[in-house]
C-alpha cells in the first residue's frame, strides 16, 4: 500500500498510461487459458506461491492471531495460562508506566521524523545539480544507513560520554560545558533521536533525491518564462510534485521510528528514571524479561492501533492532495 | 549574477555538504581509531587524536578471547541463507501475482500488502511460543525460519517489478513452446536482476544488524550472533574494557561498510528507485 505510489502521474502529458500495461493481460495469453489450461495455470501459480504462501500463514498471521489470542490470558511462559478476558487492558489503561512509554514513543518520533525529513529534503535539493563530486557525497551520506545499530549505540554512548566523550571534548574547544547527556532525563531521548537523524537521513534523501530527479526540467522553463523567482518554483512546482516521494518516506519512517529498539537497549536501557523507556522497549521488557507475555500482548495490541491510527492519518492528508497510481 | 558570486555561493554549498559527509563518516573513523589504540592511550587521549602507535592487539582480543570469530561466523551463514531464501521465494510468489490469473489472486495480494505494515515487536511473543513448541529454540532453525521464505516486502518490490516487464516478451515465448518455469528463469530473471540484487542488499543488511529476534531466540554461544555478542560485551565489560568493545563495534561495522563500497554505485541508484517504482 506504501511503495506503489508512482510520480508520473501527476505530471501533464506523463506516460502513466503504457507504465502498467500488466492491468488486463492481452487476449493472447487469455486465450491459452481456457479449461483445461486454467485448471494448470492456477495450480502452477499456487506452487509458485506455495513456500512464501506458507511462511507467511505460519510466521506472519498465525503469530498476529496468536498475539489477539494471549492478550485475553495472564502466562508467565510456564505453567497453564489462565483466561482473563478483558484485564490485561483493563490494566493497561490504567498503568501510568505505559501512558509514559506512549509519551516518550511519540516525543521521540516528534523530534525524529520532522527534523529527518527537513534535512534530508535540504540535501536531496543541494544533490540536485550537476556539480562534480556530488556522487562521491551521495555515497558518504549513505554509509550510515547500513551501520549496525548495536554498534554504533556503543560508540555514541562513548561518544557522548561526559567527561571522555568527543562532543563534550568538542564544545570544550568553544568554552560549552556539555551535559552528561545519557544521564540527563532531558537530553538522553533528544540523544537517541539524533542518532536515528544521524543514521537515515542520507538513506531518505535518495529517495526523495529520485523524486527530484523525476520531476521534468520542462516545467522549470516554463516557470522561468513566467519569471518565477526560486522560492515560487519551490513552492509551486518541486514540493507538490515531490508529494508521492515525500508520502512514501514520511509513512515508511514513521512506522519505523514508533518500533525503535536497539539503540534504546544498547545505550539507555529505558533509563534515566523511564525518559526513554520507549513502548517498544516496555513491551520487550514485560514479554522476555518480566514474562508477563499476556500484558505484553495487550500493549502490543495498543502499540499496533496507535501505528494504523498514524498511517492512515498520513494516508488521508496525502490522498486529498495527491493523485495516485495504486495498483 | 556576477559570475564571483555564483562561485562564492558553490564553495559554500561545497563547505556544507562536505562538513555533512564528514559528519557521516565520522563515528565510523572514531571506531576504528579508538579500537587501533592501546587501552592507557585510549583513556588518556582525546577520542580524535590518532592511535599511535596503532595496536591490532584489541582486534587479535576480540577475536580470539571473546568469540567474535564465531559470532562473526553464525552471522555471516544465516544473513547469506536468509538471502538466498528470500530472493528465491519472493520471485517465485511475485511471478504469480504479477503475470499469473487464477481464484484468489487479489486477495492474497491485499493480504500480503496488510502484514506488511504489521510491526514486528507484535508478531514476537507468539513466534517464540511457536519455536518453544517446535523445540528450535537456540538452533539456527530457529533463527532463519522466519523470514527465510521470503517478507512480503520483498514479494511486494519484485512483483512491482515484474509488472513494467512488456507482456509482448512472455506471449512470444509462450508460442515458441516455453512454458511459466522456462518463461520465469529465461525472461523475467534476467531482467530484473537490479530489483533482485536491491533486495538482496537489503535482506543481508536487515539480516546483518538484527537485533531483537536473535536476542530472543538464542541463548548460547554455540548460535550466538554478532550484534547479541557484541551488546553482550556492551553489557559486561563497557567500563573495564572500552578498547575490546570498540574493537568489536569495528569488526561488527566494518565488513558491511566494505561489502558497500564494493557495490556503492549499484547500491545507491537501486535504493533510490526501490520505492518510486
Amino acid at each position: 500500500m506504501i511503495d506503489n505510489i508512482s510520480p508520473t502521474k501527476t505530471f501533464p502529458g506523463g506516460d502513466g498510461s503504457r507504465r502498467h500495461p500488466a492491468e488486463s493481460p492481452p487476449s493472447s495469453t487469455a486465450g491459452h487459458r481456457r479449461g483445461r489450461g486454467r485448471i494448470r495455470a492456477t495450480l502452477e501459480a499456487y506452487l509458485l506461491l506455495a513456500p512464501s504462501l506458507a511462511g507467511l500463514l505460519m510466521f506472519l498471521v498465525a503469530p498476529i492471531v496468536g498475539v489477539v489470542v494471549i492478550s485475553f490470558f495472564d502466562w508467565n511462559l510456564m505453567g497453564t495460562p489462565r483466561f482473563v478476558g478483558l484485564a490485561n487492558y483493563r490494566e493497561m489503561m490504567g498503568d501510568s508506566e505505559v501512558w509514559r512509554a506512549m509519551r516518550n514513543t511519540v516525543y521521540y518520533v516528534l523530534l525524529n521524523i520532522p527534523a529527518q525529513t527537513v534535512l534530508a529534503l535540504l540535501l536531496a535539493l543541494a544533490m540536485n545539480r550537476k556539480l562534480r563530486g556530488l556522487k562521491v557525497l551521495r555515497v558518504l551520506f549513505v554509509l550510515p544507513w547500513m551501520a549496525m545499530p548495536v554498534a554504533l549505540g556503543i560508540v555514541w554512548s562513548w561518544a557522548f560520554d561526559p567527561q571522555r566523550g568527543v562532543v563534550n571534548q568538542f564544545l570544550a574547544l568553544f568554552g560549552v560545558d556539555g551535559p552528561a547527556w545519557l544521564s540527563s532525563t532531558g537530553w538522553a531521548m533528544p540523544v537517541l533521536a539524533s542518532v536515528n537523524i544521524w543514521q537515515y537521513t542520507g538513506y531518505t534523501m535518495l529517495f526523495l533525491l529520485a523524486g527530484l530527479q523525476a520531476i521534468p526540467e520542462s516545467l522549470y522553463e516554463a516557470a522561468d518564462l513566467d519569471g518565477a523567482g526560486t522560492v515560487q518554483r519551490f513552492f509551486r512546482i518541486t514540493l507538490p510534485l515531490l508529494r508521492p516521494s515525500m508520502f512514501f518516506v514520511l509513512v515508511t519512517n514513521t512506522i519505523g521510528s514508533f518500533q525503535m529498539f536497539d539503540t534504546v537497549y544498547v545505550m539507555t536501557q529505558g533509563g534515566p528514571g523511564g525518559s526513554t523507556d520507549t513502548m517498544n522497549y516496555h513491551i520487550y521488557q514485560q514479554a522476555f524479561q518480566l514474562f508477563r507475555t499476556g500484558y505484553a500482548s495487550a500493549l502490543a495490541m495498543l502499540l499496533f492501533a496507535v501505528i494504523l491510527l498514524v498511517t492512515a492519518v498520513q494516508l488521508l492528508y496525502f490522498r486529498k492532495r495527491t493523485i495516485y497510481d495504486f495498483s | 549574477m556576477s559570475s564571483l558570486s555564483t562561485a562564492v555561493r558553490r564553495t559554500t554549498l561545497y563547505g556544507i555538504l562536505a562538513a555533512g559527509a564528514l559528519l557521516s563518516v565520522a563515528p565510523y573513523l572514531l571506531t576504528l581509531n579508538g579500537a587501533l589504540k592501546r587501552p592507557a592511550d585510549l583513556l588518556s587521549t582525546d577520542a580524535w587524536i590518532p592511535a599511535h602507535p596503532a595496536t591490532f592487539a584489541n582486534f587479535t582480543a576480540v577475536w580470539n578471547q571473546y568469540g567474535m570469530s564465531s559470532f562473526l561466523l553464525h552471522t555471516l551463514s544465516v544473513a547469506v541463507l536468509v538471502t538466498i531464501g528470500q530472493v528465491v521465494f519472493s520471485a517465485l510468489a511475485a511471478y504469480a501475482l504479477a503475470r499469473m490469473e487464477f481464484p484468489g489472486r487479489d486477495w492474497l495480494f491485499w493480504g500480503y500488502l496488510a502484514t506488511m505494515m504489521v510491526p514486528q515487536m507484535i508478531t514476537l511473543v507468539p513466534l517464540f511460543l511457536m519455536m518453544r513448541e517446535l523445540g528450535l529454540v537456540d538452533t539456527y532453525a530457529g533463527l532463519i525460519l522466519p523470514t527465510l521464505f521470503g517478507t512480503p516486502y520483498g514479494v511486494f518490490l519484485v512483483r512491482q517489478h515484474f509488472r513494467t516487464i512488456p507482456h509482448d516478451l512472455e506471449a512470444a515465448a509462450r508460442i515458441d513452446g516455453a512454458n511459466t518455469w522456462t518463461i520465469l528463469v529465461r525472461i523475467m530473471l534476467p531482467l530484473s536482476r537490479p530489483i533482485l540484487a536491491t533486495l538482496a542488499i537489503i535482506t543481508f543488511v536487515n539480516t546483518w544488524n538484527n537485533l531483537i529476534w536473535p536476542l530472543i531466540i538464542t541463548n548460547s554461544d554455540r548460535t550466538r550472533v554478532i550484534t547479541v555478542g557484541i551488546s553482550a560485551l556492551q553489557g559486561e565489560h563497557v567500563s573495564d574494557l572500552p578498547h575490546i568493545v570498540l574493537a568489536g563495534a569495528a569488526l561488527a561495522l566494518l565488513p558491511l561498510i566494505a561489502v558497500f563500497l564494493l557495490f556503492q554505485r549499484h547500491i545507491v541508484r537501486s535504493i533510490a528507485l526501490t520505492g518510486l517504482k
